[in-house]
């Protein structure tokens, strides 16, 4: 019956990425906004980085002297849930690429390169406060958040691909994963094309121990994370936000040698289009600022992210509507 | 005056609420919470036969002069004056000057008289609210807009147009939003001339509920998903409710719903959503409305003035049942069309409520708040003339909290607050015959010595764009065009069928003959010209045909599935769930 409706709903729905685990810049906005019940989203975010870690290491582990520049893509998938009456989302991710690296002061190649599949990672999101399960589109046009708060968790298997002779790698070798309490708080009405959010994500990683790093065991203390954005939308198909993250921690220590902890700051932004009522396209820079340093992580990302979300009921409203 | 009623010239507090429906108020049998007008109502007498117009600019002609609108100016509402009515005294479109208000006879005895809202009866310098007995006035001159600004609805008045102390204004208190603005202004011409002894009359004419739907944003929410039963059960509750507060006789029945609103039980969750939100803002509306009532009372309290203060509560006309906004925007292409895109737009249902949205809640939800009568505003079935009431404070000594079934009229007020004051009508003004008043001074019947302001013979009589009625007692003659009427005479008794259900003019031919006599006395004595066109001349074309409603019908849509009887279920895993 109403047009206005279900656009307003694939708008939501098809924000519902899969979230991304993926270096400094953290997950995104709008990651953790909610929608329907049962809807789906396919994920495909092809990245472009360059650094002095490997940007698919979230311990951001550094070698001495190194640079990296790394075009890979996270495929991912996202299926929204009723959790208990909550609005859950549970993502699996898998990293696909290609690493490149220039390492001196080590006794192994100059150069170095990897390509293939990194490690799956399964995550589950589930809100606490602030947005119940909505399992039909009534509760969904109600839906009008001011504050939300979730609980997150994700696990990286070591599945990916890995040559414990390589420094470089996509796939890790070792457990790890993350706790985090996703936030976000309306500032105004909630309304297409004037939505205003802040949104906030502490998040602690921890990580298993990786026993063949050339050779040697690499285990790495807790990392840290606070990832910001100040999203608003500039018409009901076009948003930005203003992105910021700050990771403290993953102290490394390679064979009984300890490395340095991480504090870093980066800061970028994202521009995020409505192309369809399922197709969503963001663009996202990302940049490490406190990093003149030599030791000083740095990080330069770019990316694209294409989500394609559905849900049968507005998939069906459609369908009646072009019919009638 | 009542010899033994009130104190010596009372204050008298006018509240007037714009297209707010019969049974919305909680004291009328609503859900709505309005605390203050209930409590208005439990120390004075709910009216339950209250009449005005079918619209407002002649309701509130008729409010004001105590006379027929025909005669005071306002035979049609000036946006729908009809050829063969222009230029003929008494359809001018403004309240002309063969009548004075009773506001001027007021101020003119000594009174302090105080307008805010909207006035709708004339825009010229020498018809605006100074120029018509209000010494003070923060006013509205169009008959609605913007609640947050001065945004008019068309480009025919693409700007409100405002008068503060008779001046015209161009900005508004940076605070602004109208029943809040209405009321701090009210307050303050009280309070800036209080303390000289005279006593006052303030005319709050607020605008809500009118549309465009409007609200604050700590208020917009307050009624979400209260109304998720639907305009078919709200109906039949409220009814319930109204006989039992004694508003309605036990036996009361429904009128016939609207041919052309879909049963509640038809329609998709989502939509239900969506249209019982448009009810939940129209109920803020009138809860913030009394809200502010309560709010204007409680300073009266304060200040010493309420025990020698008459209210009046009243509603101008039916609930409206017409989509107004969209009839100005018309089509794409065209320069409303286009005024409504750039200013009336935010149509987002989450928008809906804030300010350049531009909603009302249709036919639907108008049915629920003329509970249990016919049609809406505009029409001269009960729907669109039968309003809530209150009388309370000086001067009323009827049990408190009482009911009143006789038949009163919008035209009685005028003479009402005139006798209440010890004011005479005088029969030139200015140097100019005026209309006498046509209204019943209720002032007696306040003071308990009678019942009725009215005789068994008295009669009333209404037109309205081609619709007629007669009211006599209990009866009512009734003439309206299809396909809301049959374009022909019909004789109700209201007392037995207040939802003019069942014609009986057949049963009852002297009745019948006598209101048509009425009828033609009323249109001699008020100059009544039938227009020539009306807003409503396409209708019949416009509105699917006109069929019987019977409810459960076609059972093809309204039957329960079947489910086999228990012990006969199949045994699958799910049914033992």
């Amino acid at each position: 019956m109403n047009l206005r409706l279900w656009s307003a709903s694939c708008i939501l729905l098809s924000v519902c990425a899969a979230t991304r685990a993926s270096l400094a810049q953290g997950d995104g906005p709008r990651m953790y906004w909610k929608t329907l019940t049962n809807s789906n989203a396919v994920t495909l975010m092809p990245m472009h980085m360059t650094g002095n870690s490997n940007p698919l290491d979230p311990a951001h582990v550094q070698p001495p002297d190194s640079s990296f520049e790394a075009n890979v893509a996270m495929l991912g998938y996202t299926r929204t849930l009723d959790f208990f009456g909550r609005s859950g989302m549970a993502s699996v991710l898998l990293p696909v690429g290609n690493l490149k690296g220039e390492v001196s002061g080590l006794p192994l190649d100059q150069q170095d390169s990897a390509t293939g599949f990194g490690d799956v990672t399964l995550q589950l999101d589930v809100n606490v406060c602030g947005a119940p399960a909505m399992n039909d589109l009534e509760a969904l046009q109600r839906y009008e958040p001011r504050f939300t708060l979730d609980l997150m968790g994700s696990l990286a298997l070591p599945v990916g691909e890995y040559d414990s002779e390589n420094i470089l790698n996509i796939g890790q070798n070792r457990w790890y994963g993350r706790f985090g309490i996703p936030m976000m708080v309306t500032l105004g009405p909630w309304v297409p094309g004037e939505r205003t959010t802040i949104e906030l994500l502490p998040a602690v990683w921890l990580f298993g121990e990786n026993d063949d790093y050339l050779g040697q065991s690499l285990s790495t203390d807790p990392l840290f994370q606070i990832e910001g954005h100040v999203t608003r939308d500039f018409t009901k198909s076009f948003w930005g936000s203003i992105d910021a993250a700050w990771f403290s921690g993953a102290k490394s220590e390679i064979g009984g040698a300890s490395g340095s902890s991480l504090n870093n700051i980066g800061v970028g932004f994202t521009l995020g289009y409505q192309v369809t009522d399922n197709l969503l396209i963001t663009l996202g820079y990302f940049s490490t600022i406190n990093d003149n340093d030599p030791g000083d992580f740095r990080g330069d990302e770019f990316r694209l992210n294409f989500t394609f979300g559905w849900n049968s009921l507005i998939e069906g409203m459609k369908r009646l509507s072009e019919e009638h | 005056m009542a010899g033994d009623g009130p104190p010596a010239r009372p204050n008298i507090v006018l509240i007037v609420a714009d297209d707010l429906g019969y049974s919305d108020l909680g004291c009328f049998g609503g859900e709505i919470k309005t605390p203050n007008l209930d409590a208005m109502a439990a120390r004075g007498v709910r009216f339950t036969n209250f009449c005005t117009g079918a619209s407002c600019s002649p309701s509130r002609s008729m409010l004001l002069s105590g006379t027929d609108s025909h005669l005071a100016g306002l035979g049609n509402m000036d946006e729908w004056t009809a050829p063969n009515q222009r230029g003929v005294p008494g359809y001018e479109g403004y309240l002309n000057k063969q009548v004075v208000t009773f506001a001027s006879l007021l101020h003119d005895s000594g009174y302090h008289t105080y307008m805010v809202g909207k006035w709708h009866l004339g825009k010229q310098p020498d018809l605006i609210p100074a120029a018509r007995g209000f010494e003070r006035d923060f006013s509205l001159l169009d008959g609605a807009g913007s609640y947050w600004d001065m945004t008019g609805l068309g480009v025919t008045a693409p700007r409100s147009t405002f008068t503060e102390d008779g001046k015209y204004i161009d900005k508004l208190p940076s605070d602004y939003y109208a029943t809040k603005t209405y009321t701090d202004k009210m307050i303050g011409f009280i309070d800036a001339h209080r303390g000289d002894g005279k006593p006052f009359f303030a005319y709050v004419a607020h605008q809500a509920p009118h549309d465009p739907y409007a609200l604050p944003d700590d208020w917009l929410r307050r009624y979400e998903g209260k109304f998720d039963a639907g305009w078919d059960e709200l109906r039949i509750r409220r009814l319930s409710r109204m006989s039992e507060m004694g508003i309605m006789p036990a036996d009361a029945t429904l009128a016939e719903r609207l041919w052309y609103v879909p049963f509640w039980s038809d329609l998709a969750p989502i939509a239900r959503v969506l249209v019982s939100r448009k009810m939940a803002l129209y109920a803020g509306m009138v809860e913030n409305l009394d809200y502010h009532v309560g709010r204007l009372v409680e300073h009266l309290k304060k200040i010493g003035e309420y025990d020698n203060t008459l209210f009046i509560f009243m509603s101008d006309n039916g609930a409206e049942g017409t989509d107004v906004a969209r009839m100005i925007a018309g089509t794409p292409g065209t320069r409303d069309y286009l005024f409504h895109v750039k200013n009336w737009s935010r149509n987002d249902p989450n928008a809906w409520g804030r300010p350049g949205s531009n909603v009302t809640y249709g036919p639907g939800w108008a049915q629920v708040s003329m509970t249990p009568f016919r049609q809406y505003k505009g029409w001269l079935t009960e729907g669109g003339i039968h309003l809530p009431l209150i009388v309370a404070g000086a001067g009323v000594q009827r049990e408190a909290g009482s009911l009143n079934n006789s038949l009163v009229h919008v035209m009685d007020i005028a003479p009402t607050a005139l006798e209440m004051a010890g004011v005479d009508h005088p029969a030139t003004y200015d140097g100019r015959e005026v209309a006498r008043m046509q209204g019943k001074s209720w002032a007696p019947m306040l003071a308990g010595r009678t019942n009725s302001a009215r005789g068994e013979n008295d009669w009333i009589g209404w037109e309205m764009w081609g619709s007629r009625a007669i009211r006599r007692g209990d009866w009512k003659l009734l003439w309206q065009p299809k396909p809301m009427g049959n374009a022909s005479w019909e004789l109700y008794n209201l007392a037995k069928d207040p939802g003019e259900r069942e014609d009986v003019s057949s049963a009852n031919p002297q009745i019948f003959n006598e209101l048509l006599a009425h009828w033609d006395e009323y249109v001699k004595t008020n100059n009544v010209i039938l227009p020539s066109r009306t807003p409503f001349e396409s209708l019949e074309d416009q509105l699917p045909m006109r069929i019987p409603v019977d409810e459960g019908y076609p059972p093809v849509k309204f039957k329960t599935p079947f489910v086999p009887p228990r012990e006969s279920a199949p045994k699958s895993k799910g049914s033992e769930r």
